[in-house]
This record gives structure tokens, sequence and C-alpha cells, in this order.
């Protein structure tokens, strides 16, 4: 007979669920103020990112965040954007797709950002493409920090916009360098199993570069064990000249596994692993460096008397306490400055169809730190196209070769690698862009 | 008999009423509790799947994040490679998890206690990382499940997540209605006896070991179903969607409710859902340093664990009520 009892209390809490439901579907749909797009409010612009704080590839990225707020600091103390000052949610993903998911969810949902800026990686940002569909939801996504070519395909990704020239762009860039320095050499190659890898791959075929010896690395499984197996291949296929096109910790492991096991090669490294104080950091000695060769987009770090390093030096000083001005925190304050143009040319009540439309029409007179133009137009996505290849310096600063910066441009596809003499935008006073 | 009948139908009449009540429901609140309404169902299939498991035949599993991560992949696979439907994948989910869960069941009739519980834990540690070994499988970077935008009949502002939430929440429905029905049947009955006095069960006839493999073969289906649910919220499906932690959650989820009580299994869900909510809140209070936060959940739900075992053993003040009357 209890069941009965049972049976009837069930019923009664499924009727009264009923009834809250119905009462509450006869509610007005949430008052939202009319009269400023999701993420803004008359005195805020509300940023999301999604990036590695914690976890394998953590190391470097963990600096981006913080140095995106120092600068957006430094703009909200001089005024802000049109009186509005930034604020940038952060959230750390562990480089997962699964959580760049979820957190994303989250800033879409929860924090309800007005775009996302500088969300990194190739299989996160994809995972985000596919199912938070910042796209189908009008959400833009700005200079996401990943070079992998497809991103710019308007059609799949309508509001991506990448800033980093594509891993294909950079491998060409590399593969053209190494035919006309290292010919004859044997050459080696570690690159992860993933996009960011088919890329490169896709690069050095274009470039018509063979390698004698391919190691692949799946994506967070880096560690002394595998350095060593990696470094056991090279040295057994004989390679002379290796190239690592990997994440900094890939990089690191890689490096300070030859230097464990003495092996000699001349590296070239990628510019996504190839900041020196990350490296240093995960305890690759100096002496490896040295002499190592890279390819960046962006100005040295240790370049003091470039215009734009002093200023984001300067600024990384004042409103970054006790960071190391490395690529990392380069790379945060240009994507940040960046930016805050974009927020400016979308005029003083901000919509995010405003802001991407704002990025086509003016985002390739924006000032930025590379020496390469921004190619946003109405039917291109494609950000920065080039880069200059260095030598690491005994204190570990790249210095371009020869003593002046040469950017090598080309495309994703068949184009040639040409050299074009570098020119840019001139900073804008105090570092304040007033577009 | 007709007792029976009555409280089958009475009992179809509450799911009835429930879906009708979250089907408005879906229509007032907000995007946020939409989506969490679908995780929401997705944890209540799979407490549903240790309620049966642990909570009437008597085995402990600590693997069922491996088994949802069986159901995920076969989902994704079925659904890309063959172009089959949704439900067509989700039950394929349900029958290639199940299958894997018979063979798995085979082995586990034999253990007991601890063993089981290492043996399962060790699935749930190695299995999912298996997918970085095969490239069909995708590795780290995954498959993408994309389910599609919802059909246009439904109008242009029905979103993406009420659509998860319309099939997560059917799906939930109809597995725990028969659940229910299984728990109550003449198998529910036959290993709630194995479980409290295996010896007088076998001597009334029960074959034990072939009742505990079609324990776990269920309880396996039940979670495959769970996975491909998960990977569909997701929409995608990597290892580092099943990572030990959920395995943990949806257990600490079920004891959390009394792990008798299936009803309970909602409870269990909704503190799951609400604690990454809470961690936040609390992570802000602590400094909101997102390092804390991605911590926190973690050590909440293991400090929930601990505190619902010592203090409430058969879950909250409901279960026991009504396990007192049924005295």
């Amino acid at each position: 007979m209890f069941g009965s009892i049972r049976h009837k209390r069930s019923l009664v809490a499924a009727a009264t669920l009923a009834t809250a439901a119905l009462t509450l579907s006869t509610l007005p749909a949430q008052a939202f103020s009319p009269h400023y797009e999701v993420g803004v409010s008359a005195s805020t612009i509300k940023l999301g990112i999604t990036i590695p704080l914690t976890g394998s590839a953590a190391p470097g990225y963990n600096k981006v965040p913080a140095a995106m707020s120092a600068y957006f600091n430094y703009v909200n103390d001089n005024g802000g954007v049109n009186g509005r000052k930034i604020s940038l949610v952060v959230k750390d993903d562990a480089y997962l797709p699964t959580l760049a998911v979820a957190k994303t969810n989250d800033l879409v949902l929860k924090d309800k950002v007005f775009a996302v800026v500088g969300a990194l990686g190739t299989a996160n940002n994809k995972a985000v493409a596919s199912s938070v569909n910042l796209g189908r939801r009008g959400i833009p996504s700005l200079f996401i920090n990943t070079g992998y070519s497809g991103f710019a395909d308007k059609a799949k990704y309508p509001t991506t916009y990448p800033l980093l020239p594509s891993y294909i762009v950079e491998a060409k860039i590399m593969g053209q360098y190494i035919k006309d320095n290292y010919a004859g050499k044997k050459l080696g190659l570690i690159y992860q199993d993933d996009d960011f890898g088919s890329d490169a791959q896709a690069g050095f075929k274009a470039a018509g570069v063979k390698f004698d010896v391919s190691v692949p690395y799946a994506s967070g499984s880096q560690s002394a064990a595998s350095g060593a197996a990696w470094v056991g291949k090279l040295k057994a296929a004989g390679a002379e000249v290796v190239v690592v096109f990997g994440v900094s910790s890939a990089t690191g492991v890689a490096l300070a596994a030859s230097a464990a096991l003495s092996y000699k090669a001349q590296w070239i490294l990628g510019s996504v692993g190839g900041d020196a104080t990350t490296l240093k950091a995960l305890g690759v000695p100096a002496a490896i460096l040295t002499g190592a060769q890279g390819a960046s987009f962006l100005p040295s770090p240790g370049d003091a008397t470039d215009e734009y390093i002093k200023q984001f030096q300067d600024i990384n000083t004042k409103y970054n306490a006790g960071a190391v001005f490395d690529n990392n925190v380069l790379i945060a304050m240009n994507t940040a400055m960046l930016t805050v143009q974009a927020l400016r040319a979308a005029g003083s009540n901000p919509t995010r169809a405003g802001l991407m439309a704002a990025l086509e029409s003016k985002g390739g007179s924006f000032a930025s730190a590379s020496f390469s133009p921004i190619l946003y137009s109405s039917s291109s996505h494609v950000g920065y196209t080039g880069y200059w290849i260095g030598k690491y310096n005994s204190s570990g600063v790249m210095l371009p070769d020869g003593g002046k910066y040469t950017l090598y441009t080309t495309d994703s596809g068949a184009g040639a690698v040409n050299t074009v003499a570098s020119k840019r935008p001139a900073m804008p006073a105090k570092g304040l862009p007033n577009n | 008999m007709g007792e029976v009948h009555k409280s089958r139908s009475i009992r179809l009449l509450v799911f009835i009423v429930i879906a009708l009540a979250a089907f408005f429901l879906s229509n007032v609140v907000d995007e946020l509790r939409v989506f969490q309404g679908a995780s929401l169902s997705v944890y209540i299939v799979a407490i549903a799947s240790i309620v049966l498991l642990t909570g009437y035949s008597g085995q402990i599993s600590l693997g069922h994040g491996a088994l949802m991560a069986i159901g995920g992949y076969s989902a994704v696979l079925a659904h890309n490679h063959w172009k089959v439907s949704i439900p067509i994948s989700f039950a394929i989910a349900i029958v290639s998890t199940a299958f894997f869960g018979s063979i798995l069941g085979w082995a586990a009739a034999r253990l007991k206690g601890p063993y089981l519980a290492g043996t399962t834990l060790a699935l749930a540690v190695g299995l999912p990382s298996l997918a970085n070994q095969f490239s069909v499988l995708g590795g780290e970077q995954g498959l993408a499940f994309d389910v599609g935008a919802p059909p246009k009949s439904l109008g242009s502002d029905f979103t993406q997540y009420k659509w998860y939430f319309w099939i997560c929440a059917l799906a939930a429905l109809i597995i725990v209605w028969i659940t229910q029905n299984i728990l109550t049947s003449r198998y529910g009955r036959q290993w709630r006896a194995m479980r409290s006095a295996p010896i007088s069960a076998s001597l009334s006839g029960i074959q034990i070991g072939r009742s505990k493999v079609l324990a776990f073969t269920i309880s396996s289906g039940i979670a495959g179903l769970a996975g491909a649910m998960l990977v569909m919220t997701l929409n995608l499906v990597t290892p580092s969607a099943f990572p030990l932690s959920l395995s943990f959650a949806i257990v600490t989820g079920a004891v959390l409710a009394g792990v008798t009580n299936l009803g309970g299994g909602v409870i269990g869900a909704l503190v799951l859902v609400a604690i990454p909510d809470i961690a936040d809140l609390l992570a802000g209070k602590m400094g909101g340093a997102e390092k804390i936060s991605a911590n926190l959940p973690g050590f909440i739900t293991s400090l929930i664990l601990i505190v619902t075992v010592l203090l409430l053993p058969n879950g909250p003040k409901l279960s026991k009520l009504v396990s007192h009357k049924t005295k």
C-alpha cells in the first residue's frame, strides 16, 4: 500500500512543478537595456579570453592575460575607450579542447562578454567554433592566438579574426631559408601531431623541403623521457639541421634533452615555441640556445631601440609588476593595443556587428608592432603574412640576421616567398591609440 | 496485478507531467539555465547507471567515465561515418557500450569490493587516452559531433542549447522510466536479494554470476547513453571530456542521494551541475584567481563525498523517510 502514498506524493510534486512552470512562463522576457550590446554598459566593455594557465602547455602562455590586462588598465587610466573601461575575464582551459568549450560557454552565457579576444590554440579554437558556435551567434573572436591557416576561411569562421601569420606561411618562409642556407644538410623536424603540425608540413612541402627524419608528438604528451626519445631518433638519422615546430614546453623538452645527450645540431625554432625566457624557465641551458635560429613576426622583445618595444616595456614596468618582458608579454600587449583600436573604430556605441565591420574596413591601418601588414578586408580575414629570421645571442635575445629586420612574406597557398621592405605605422603617442 | 498496472500508469503519468514542466521551463529560463538543464540530464542518466549497478546489484565501479567514453566515441563514429540520425547514434552508443560492459562484467563478477573498484579505476585512467593511439579517433584534438541546428519549424529564436536540452531531457526521461521499470521487475528484486544476502539468494535459485553480469551490462548501456549525450552537448568528443574526475563525480552524485534511490539521482545531478558555480563563487571570495577556481570543483566534489558518507550514508532525509515506510 505504501506505493500509492509514494506515488501520490510524486504526483503532487510533479503538479507543483508544472504549475510553477506555467506561472513563470507568463512573466515578461528578460528586460535588457535596449541601448547597449551584450557586454557593453555605459561605463564598461567586457571581453573574455581562454588560455592555458595550468597544465603542460601553460609555461609562457600563462603570462599573456596579465599583460593584456596591464595594457587595458593603462588605457583605462588614460580615459578608456570612448569613456568606457575595458575589463578582461580570464578562463583557464589547460590547453584542452573540452575545457575551452566549457569555459567559452561560461564567457558567453555567464559572463556575457562582448567579444572573445586572443583565445589560444588550434584545436581549442576549432572545438569552440563548432561547439559554442560563435559564428552562428555573431560573437566576435578577435586576434586568436593560433596560426592555423583554416581560420582565415570566412565562410566557415565568419566571426573569427586570426592575427598571426599562418603556420603554412611560417613553414614556407623557414623552408625557403633552409634551402638557401642549408642545402645538402640532413634535415630533421619535430612537430605537433594535429592541425598545427599538418599546417607546418603543408608549408614545408610547398617550399619543396624534405626532411630526412620527422618526429611527431601528441599535444600534452611532452616529458623529459619523450624528449630523450625524440633526440634519439634525430641522432640515429644524423640530422644536422633540426626544426622544432611545437609549443614552448615541447621545444624546451627537445632542447634540454639534446643538451643532456650532447647532441649538436643547428636548431631552428618556430615562433610558437621560440620564446627564450620561457625556454630558460623550462630548464634549457643558455649554451644550447646560443646560435639557434628562429622566426618571428614581431620585433625582438630585447630590442629596446624599437619604439613599440620601448613603449610596451614602459607600460609593463608600471602596470605588470614583476613580469619579465618577453615574447608572450609583447604579443599580449600588441593584441591588446589592436583590440583598443578595433573598439575605438566601432564607434561610441559599439555593437558586435559594428566591431567586425570596423575591423574589416579599417583593420589594415591599425598601428601594430609587426613589420607585416594586416590584410583584413571585407573579403579576407588574413592577419599578418610575414616573418623575419634571426639568431639567438648568448643572452637569449633573438637578433635579426645581418643586423636589420628583413621581412619575408608569402601566402598560405602556392605563392612565392618575397622579401619586402619592412614598414609599419608609427607607435601612437604614449602608446595610446588615437584612430 | 491490477495494483501493479495502476502504479505503472501513474508512474508514466508522472513522467509525462515532468516532461511538460521541463518543456515549459526551457521556454522561460535564460540560456545558461537551459544549457545546465542539458548537463543535468546527462548526470541523471549517468547516476541512474550507478544506482542500478551499485545500489541494486551491489557492484562498485569507479570506471563509468570510461564507459561513457565508449558510448561517446561510438555515437560520434556512427554519426560521422554512417550518417545515422541522433536517436540511432544514441542507440548504437547504448548497444556497443553494453556489449563492452558485458565483457567487463564477466570479469567484474569474479572481483569484489576494493579489487573491483581498482580494476574499474584503472579503466577510467587508461581507456580514454587510448584515443590518442588511433588516428581514426582524432587524438587529443578529438572528433567533431555536429548534430546540426534545431529544425526550422521550431522557430528562429529556438537556440542550439534549447535543442540540446530537449534531446537530452527526452533521452533522460525515457531511460530513467525504463530503468525504474527494470528495478521494480524481478531482475531488480533478484539484484537486491543478491546484494543483501548472496548466499540465501543463490539458495533460492538466483544465479549470482549471471545476475551480476546482466546488471553490469545494463548499467554500461545506460552509461554509454550518458556519454553520447555528453559529447552531443560539447559538439565534440576528446579524451579530455572523460577525465578521472567524471567517474568520481557520478559516483558522488549517486551516493549523495542515497545510492538506492533513482529519483534522488536528480538531487545528486543538481549538486554536480551547481558545483562549478559554487566554486566560482568561492574563488571570487578568495581573490578570484582562475587557478583556484580551476581546481576547486574537484576539491568540493571530494569533500561532499566524504561528508555524505560520514553523515548521511543512506542519502538525505527524503530517502530515509521512504525506506522507513517500506519496513
